[in-house]
C-alpha cells in the first residue's frame, strides 16, 4: 500500500486539526494536546509537525481576522484536506484491522 | 485600570524578526506572543520570559529561516543584462550632471595620478638589491669610528684595509668574506697596430661606479651568470679582469663573449690586465653597478700598492669595502659581538693605531640604499623619511579627493531620493541600488585611472629633478597592474561606499511623499565633519608650504659671512703647473682676483685638525682648517675683525682664526688674541687675525672653531673672482672661455671642469630643495581639490535653497548679505579646520627644523597667515556661486510652484 508516511506526533497533531473545526492554530492546538495527552509539547514542536503536514498536503493553512488580544496579529489557521481526511481514515481503519486480530481477554502469561 | 500587560523580552523578539522569514513573521510572532500572555498568568512573568526566549530559540529552523520566494522574480544583481543597465543609468547620470562629475573625476584623477607616481617612485627604491638569493645572509661590514681621543664615534661605512682579511680568519660564524675598492681610471683598449682607443673615467656625482678591484669571493657573494670564463680561477692571479657583458661590448664590439677572452686592456695608463671572464649584468635595479672586475692580486703585484696599503689599520678610505654573507643559522647579533672582540684586539691603545679607533659592525643588504650615515663612492642613497612622507602625501591627497566625492554624492542623493523611492516601489531590492550607485562610482574611478595613466609619464618628466633616474611607467608589469586594481577597487569603495549605503536606505513611503532629508544624517554633520578633515590637510600643506619656503629663503639670504658672488672653483691636478695656472688666469682682463686654496669657505669638503693653545692652561680643540693663500681672505670678503690678513709667504708662518674659536679660547676681546700662539703639528704659529664667523657647512650645522692659513702643498686648487662692475652675462661667459684656454695651455690632455661657488652651495641643500618641491606640489593639489569640492557643495547649497533666497530678496535682503548667509557656513569650517591643523602643522614642522641649527622662527603669524589663505581660497571658491545666487531675479526662482 502505497501512502505517505505519517509519525506518530504528526498523526496527532493532524487529528487535533480536524477536531477543532477550522479554528486550529499554533497556540490553541499546543495547549489541546498537552492537556489531552498530557504531554509536555512546545510551540516549536507543533509549529514544526505542521508545516511538515502541509508539505505532504495533509492541511491547508488561511490567514484568520487580526485578533486584538495578539497585538492586532493574524493567526494561521490549519484545515484537514480531503487528503489529510483519508490518511486518517486509513489509519484508523488499518489499526481497527490490526486490533481484530487481537484475542478479546489477555491471557495472563503467569501461574502464582 | 489594568496594569500595563507584561511584555515579552524585546531582543528575543528582534532577534526573531532578523532570522525569520518575512511571510512566517506575524503569525509566528502572534502564537509566541499568545503563549507568552498565557504563560505569564500559569507561571509567573519571571519564567515566562525565559520560556519565550526557549521558545524563539526553538524556532531557528530551516523551514523558519527560508525565505519565501516572491511572485515577481529578481535578476541577480550582477547578472548581465542588469550590469548593461546600471552602465546605462550611470553613463546618463554622468553626463546628465556635468560639474559635479568633472568635479569629481579632476579630482579622483589628480589622486590617483599622485598615487601612482609616487607608488613608481617608492617601488623603484624599495627594489634596491631585492633580488640576490641569500640577502638575508649579506652584510657589508661598517662600524662606529673616532679618530682622536676626545672625539664622539661616528659611524663609518668602510673599514680599514687590513681588517678584512684579519676578519675573515679570526671571526667565526662568516661563511664569506670579499673585499673590493672602487677606482676611478680611464681604460684603454690596445687595437693591434692600430691606435689605442680610450674610455673616459665617469663623472663623479652622476654615474655610477665601474671599475673595482675586487677578491674573486665577490662572486660567491653575488651571483652573477657566467658567460665565458671559469669563476673558480678567473680573479687568482694578478692582471686579470672580467668584465660585463654590456662594458665587454663597448670595449671590443658584437663579437662571442668567447673570443672577447684573452684580449688586453689597460688601466691606470700601466696595469695590463687580460680578459678572463664576462659575466652578465644585472638588470633588476642595484647599487652595485660595477662593470669591470679586476683581480685582487693585482694591487700587490703593481703600482697600486703604493695607493691601496693593504697593511693599513690606522686609516680608512670610501673606496674600500668589505661585505661578508653569514654561514646558516648565524645571527648578526653573534657576529656583531665578535666584531666588538676583534675591535679590542687590533684598535686602541698600544695597538699600532694611536687614538683611531674602530668598532666594526654588520649593515644589512636591504639597508645599503638607505642609511645615509653610512656613506661610500658608489651606492646613491635614497633618504627613507621621504619616501614615507610620499606615501603619506599619496594617502591624504587620495582622501581628498575621495571625500569630495562623498560630499557631492550625498548632498546630490536629495536630487536622487524621489529615484531611489521610485525603483524601491517598483521592486528594486537595496542590493541592487547599492550595485547601481556603486557602478557610477567604478566608472568614474575607472576613468580616473585611465586618465591618471596618460598623464603619469609627462608628470615624470616634469618632476625629473626630483624622481630618481629609471623609474619608468611601463603599463604591462603585472605588478603595476595588480596595484592600479586594487587603487581601483579601494578609491571607488573608499569614496562610493558611504553615499551609495545612504542613498539606497531611503524609505520609499518618505521620499514619494517629498521628504528628503538623509536617514540618520539630518543635519549633515559627516559632510561638515568631513569638509572640516579635507581642510585640515590642506592647512598643514599650506603652513608646511610656508615654512620650507620661509627656511629655504632663510638659508638662501642668510649672510654665510664670506662672499659668493661670480666665484668661480676650478679644481686642478694638485701639482706645481697649478701655480702657473693661477700666474696666467690672474692677468687676464675678466678677472679681479686668484686664489689658491684647498677648497672654498664653506661645501661639502672639510678638513678638522687639533690645535693646542699654550695659555694659562691647555686647550686642545678640534678646529677647522681653511686653506689658501693670501689672497683667500679678500677675494672672499671675509670681514676682518682684529688684527690683520696673514702676509704673503712660501710657508706656513701666521694664523687667522674665527671669533668662535677666540671665544672657545677664552678671550672676551678678539683683539686678545692677536699675538697668541698656536701650537700647530708640533710648532708654535702666531695668531694674526681675528676674522667674523663664517659658514663652512650647510646650515644644518653649528658654525664651529676655525683657523685661515697657507699651506703650500694643499693650496693647489684656484678660486677666480670674476669682474662684476660694468660687466655683462655675456662677457662672463667669454671670460670662462679666455680660463679655459688657460688651463688648456698648461693641462693639454685634461678636461677642463669648473664649478660656480653659488651652485656648489645651492648642491648642499638638494635634499631640502627637494623637500620644498614636494610640499609645494602637494600642497597646490591639496588646496586645488578640497577647494573644487568646496565648489560643487556652494554650487548645491545656492541651488537648493533658490527659493529661500527668492523669499529673502523679496523681502528686502540686500545682496550682501545673501552672499554673507550662503558663505558664513563654509568659512566657519574651513576655521574650525584652522584650529585643529595648527598644532599638527606646528609640530611637523618643528620636527622637520630640528634639523637645522640657523633656522627661522615658528611665528604664529603664519598661521594666521595661512588660516587667512585657506579661508580666503575658500571665500573665493563660494563666493562665485553665492554672488551667482544672490543676484538671480527672485521672480523667476519663485515663479515655479
Amino acid at each position: 500500500m502505497k501512502r505517505t508516511y505519517l509519525g506518530e506526533f504528526e498523526e496527532i497533531v493532524l487529528l487535533l486539526v480536524a477536531g477543532m473545526d477550522g479554528e486550529a492554530y499554533g497556540v490553541g492546538i499546543t495547549h489541546k494536546l498537552n492537556e489531552e495527552t498530557d504531554r509536555s509539547v512546545r510551540l516549536n514542536q507543533v509549529h514544526a509537525a505542521l508545516h511538515r503536514l502541509q508539505e505532504k498536503g495533509m492541511v491547508a493553512s488561511r490567514l484568520g481576522d487580526p485578533t486584538p488580544e495578539r497585538g492586532g496579529r493574524r493567526k494561521l489557521l490549519f484545515t484537514v484536506t480531503a487528503y489529510g481526511y483519508r490518511t486518517l481514515h486509513d489509519i484508523k481503519e488499518m489499526r481497527a484491522q490490526l486490533w481484530d486480530n487481537v484475542p478479546a481477554a489477555p491471557k495472563l502469561a503467569f501461574n502464582l | 485600570m489594568n496594569p500595563r500587560p507584561p511584555t515579552p523580552p524585546q531582543l528575543a523578539d528582534r532577534l526573531l524578526a532578523w532570522f525569520c522569514a518575512p511571510h512566517l513573521l506575524e503569525t509566528l510572532q502572534g502564537d509566541l506572543h499568545e503563549e507568552f500572555a498565557y504563560q505569564v498568568e500559569r507561571i509567573g512573568q519571571r519564567r515566562a520570559r525565559w520560556r519565550y526566549w526557549r521558545d524563539v530559540l526553538g524556532f531557528v529552523r530551516p523551514y523558519v529561516l527560508k525565505r519565501n520566494e516572491t511572485e515577481y522574480t529578481q535578476p541577480f544583481f550582477l547578472s548581465p543584462e542588469m550590469i548593461r543597465n546600471y552602465l546605462k543609468i550611470a553613463l546618463r547620470n554622468l553626463t546628465k550632471h556635468k560639474v559635479s562629475t568633472l568635479i569629481n573625476l579632476a579630482g579622483l584623477t589628480l589622486g590617483v595620478t599622485a598615487c601612482l607616481v609616487i607608488y613608481l617612485i617608492t617601488r623603484f627604491e624599495l627594489s634596491y638589491d631585492t633580488f640576490h638569493p641569500d640577502r638575508d645572509r649579506i652584510y657589508r661590514i661598517a662600524g662606529q669610528s673616532k679618530f682622536g681621543k676626545n672625539d664622539e664615534f661616528r659611524p663609518l661605512g668602510f673599514i680599514p684595509r687590513a681588517a678584512p682579511k684579519a676578519i675573515r680568519a679570526e671571526v667565526p660564524g662568516l661563511e664569506t668574506v670579499a673585499t673590493f675598492h672602487n677606482i676611478e681610471t680611464d681604460v684603454i683598449i690596445p687595437n693591434g697596430r692600430e691606435e689605442a682607443r680610450t674610455i673616459e673615467r665617469r663623472t663623479m656625482g652622476t654615474d655610477p661606479a665601474q671599475i673595482v678591484i675586487t677578491e674573486p669571493e665577490y662572486f660567491s657573494i653575488f651571483q652573477y651568470e657566467w658567460l665565458a670564463g671559469n669563476p673558480r680561477t678567473a680573479l687568482n692571479e694578478p692582471y686579470q679582469v672580467v668584465l660585463s657583458e654590456d662594458r665587454a661590448h663597448l670595449y671590443f664590439g658584437d663579437i662571442p663573449p668567447d673570443q672577447m677572452l684573452g684580449r688586453e686592456l689597460i688601466y691606470r695608463d700601466s696595469i695590463r690586465t687580460h680578459v678572463t671572464g664576462i659575466v652578465k649584468g644585472w638588470h633588476q635595479n642595484t647599487d652595485f653597478s660595477f662593470t669591470d672586475f679586476i683581480s685582487f692580486a693585482t694591487i700587490r703585484a703593481s703600482r697600486l700598492k703604493q695607493e691601496i696599503n693593504l697593511d693599513e689599520w690606522n686609516d680608512v678610505w670610501s673606496s674600500s669595502q668589505a661585505f661578508v654573507k653569514l654561514s646558516r643559522g648565524t645571527t648578526p647579533a653573534q657576529v656583531n659581538d665578535r666584531l666588538a672582540v676583534f675591535s679590542q684586539k687590533h684598535f686602541g691603545p698600544n695597538r699600532g693605531t694611536g687614538d683611531f679607533r674602530f668598532i666594526p659592525s654588520l649593515q644589512p643588504l636591504s639597508d645599503l640604499h638607505f642609511n645615509t650615515d653610512y656613506q661610500d663612492n658608489y651606492s646613491r642613497q635614497a633618504h627613507l623619511p621621504t619616501l614615507y612622507g610620499l606615501m603619506g602625501v599619496a594617502v591624504f591627497i587620495l582622501l581628498i579627493a575621495a571625500i569630495n566625492f562623498i560630499n557631492l554624492a550625498t548632498a546630490r542623493s536629495v536630487h536622487r531620493a524621489q529615484e531611489v523611492g521610485m525603483r524601491k516601489v517598483l521592486g528594486s531590492s537595496r542590493t541592487i541600488l547599492l550595485a547601481q550607485f556603486m557602478s557610477e562610482t567604478f566608472i568614474l574611478t575607472t576613468l580616473a585611472v585611465g586618465v591618471a595613466l596618460l598623464i603619469t609619464q609627462p608628470v615624470l618628466l616634469a618632476f625629473q629633478s626630483f624622481i630618481p633616474k629609471g623609474v619608468a611607467l611601463s603599463v604591462f608589469n603585472p605588478q603595476l597592474l595588480l596595484f592600479l586594481l586594487a587603487l581601483t577597487l579601494m578609491t571607488a569603495l573608499l569614496s562610493g561606499l558611504y553615499p551609495a549605503w545612504a542613498m539606497s536606505a531611503y524609505q520609499p513611503a518618505l521620499t514619494l511623499k517629498g521628504q528628503t532629508a538623509l536617514v540618520g544624517n539630518q543635519k549633515g554633520y559627516l559632510r561638515k565633519g568631513l569638509i572640516v578633515f579635507q581642510f585640515t590637510i590642506s592647512l598643514v600643506f599650506i603652513v608646511a608650504t610656508l615654512m620650507v619656503g620661509r627656511q629655504l629663503n632663510f638659508i638662501r639670504n642668510k649672510d654665510l659671512g664670506f662672499s659668493t658672488d661670480a666665484i668661480v672653483l676650478i679644481n686642478t691636478l694638485h701639482d706645481d703647473k697649478s701655480q702657473v695656472l693661477a700666474q696666467k688666469i690672474r692677468q687676464l682682463s675678466g678677472v679681479d682676483g686668484v686664489t689658491m686654496q684647498w677648497f672654498a669657505p664653506m661645501g661639502e669638503n672639510y678638513m678638522l685638525t687639533k690645535l693646542t693653545y699654550q695659555g694659562a692652561t691647555e686647550i686642545e680643540t678640534e678646529v677647522s682648517a681653511k686653506v689658501g693663500d693670501v689672497n683667500f681672505i679678500p677675494l672672499y670678503h671675509i670681514r676682518l675683525v682684529a688684527g690683520r690678513n696673514f702676509l704673503p709667504s712660501d710657508t706656513l708662518s701666521e694664523l687667522v682664526i674665527n671669533q668662535t674659536y677666540a671665544r672657545t679660547l677664552g678671550f672676551k676681546q678678539p683683539a686678545e688674541a692677536i699675538g697668541k700662539l698656536l701650537k700647530f703639528n708640533g710648532r708654535s704659529y702666531p695668531i694674526v687675525g681675528v676674522v667674523a664667523d663664517f659658514h663652512e657647512n650647510s646650515l644644518h650645522a653649528r658654525i664651529k672653531p676655525a683657523f685661515i692659513a697657507y699651506l703650500p702643498n694643499m693650496s693647489r686648487n684656484l678660486g677666480v673672482k670674476l669682474a662684476t662692475k660694468g660687466q655683462q652675462v655675456s662677457d662672463a661667459t667669454l671670460t670662462l672661455d679666455a680660463i679655459e684656454a688657460a688651463w688648456q695651455e698648461v693641462y693639454p690632455n685634461e678636461k677642463f671642469e669648473f664649478s660656480f661657488l653659488d651652485d656648489s652651495i645651492a648642491k648642499i641643500y638638494e635634499k631640502e630643495q627637494k623637500t620644498s618641491l614636494l610640499v609645494n606640489t602637494a600642497t597646490a593639489i591639496a588646496i586645488l581639490i578640497s577647494c573644487m569640492g568646496l565648489f560643487g557643495l556652494a554650487t548645491f547649497a545656492a541651488e537648493q535653497r533658490t527659493k529661500e533666497i527668492g523669499i529673502r530678496k523679496v523681502l528686502g535682503a540686500s545682496v550682501t548679505s545673501i552672499v554673507a548667509l550662503l558663505s558664513a557656513e563654509f568659512v566657519r569650517l574651513v576655521l574650525i579646520a584652522v584650529v585643529i591643523a595648527s598644532p599638527i602643522a606646528w609640530y611637523a614642522v618643528n620636527q622637520w627644523l630640528q634639523d637645522f641649527a640657523y633656522k627661522v622662527n615658528l611665528d604664529w603669524w603664519v598661521f594666521v597667515l595661512a588660516g587667512a589663505l585657506a579661508v580666503g581660497i575658500a571665500l573665493l571658491t563660494v563666493s562665485v556661486q553665492s554672488v551667482k545666487a544672490a543676484l538671480t531675479n527672485p521672480a523667476r526662482s519663485l515663479r515655479t510652484e
